[in-house]
């Protein structure tokens, strides 16, 4: 995927993030933990990462739930899945 | 209409009782599609017509909220009878409905629910309720599920 469309998905992806977890999107690091940092809760999660599939066509396996603690690494998911 | 669970089999997976039950029979279930319907048979001798309203008997909204979200339920069981089967603990975390046509006594209410996604400890359900075909409400149920 080109580099500027990436930031695009970026910007999307945080903002999405933002409204969901309702947080201020200037006050959300990309490095900022959802739930020690940003007290995200499991509904939130689910959330989130249905947006991001429905969004973008992929899947998220259940098990690499837990691995996504940060919107980093949304980032690295998206980029290595999406084409 | 053929019953794919009866009310015993129900019973075993939804802790809800009556007064607070609201799920008469399973109609279809598709695996697959991760898809349930259910039915609800509204009868006049449901309790909450007593007061909603007298002289107007009106299925209240929120019923037909919790009815779709006990068919919810339902098809998690489905998903996931492993969990469903220990009985944990079901709790709703966000309803966005929209409510398009009033539900009166003597209506087969029709709830299906298809997932959008379910995991062990939460799920996303597309919801509606039919009556004559059609839709009286839809939208989308969010729920938690926490082992006892």
């Amino acid at each position: 995927m080109a580099k500027d469309s990436f930031v695009e998905v970026k910007k999307e992806v945080k903002k999405k993030v933002s409204e969901i977890i309702e947080v201020d999107e200037n006050k959300l690091k990309d490095e900022s933990k959802f739930v020690e940092d940003l007290g995200v809760d499991s509904m939130m999660a689910l959330e989130i990462v249905a947006s991001i599939e429905k969004k973008y066509k992929i899947s998220i396996p259940e098990v690499d739930i837990p691995k996504i603690r940060c919107l980093n690494d949304i980032y690295e998911l998206l980029e290595k899945t999406i084409k | 209409m053929n019953s794919v669970w009866d009310i015993n089999k129900i019973q075993e997976i939804l802790p809800q009782r009556y007064p607070f039950l609201f799920v008469d029979s399973v109609i279809e279930i598709n695996e697959e599609e991760g898809s349930v319907s259910c039915l609800k048979n509204v009868s006049i001798n449901d309790y909450f017509f007593k007061g909603h309203f007298p002289g107007n008997p009106v299925m209240p909204g929120v019923i037909i909220i919790e009815a779709m979200a006990q068919a919810s339920i339902i098809l998690y069981a489905v998903l996931k009878p492993e969990i469903a089967a220990k009985h944990p603990v079901y709790y709703l975390g966000n309803v966005d409905i929209k409510f398009l046509k009033p539900v009166f006594p003597g209506t087969q209410l029709i709830l299906e629910v298809t997932k959008e996604k379910i995991m062990d400890k939460a799920g996303i359900i597309s919801v509606a309720a039919k009556a004559n075909n059609e839709t009286v409400a839809k939208g989308r149920i969010m729920f938690g599920v926490q082992p006892k």
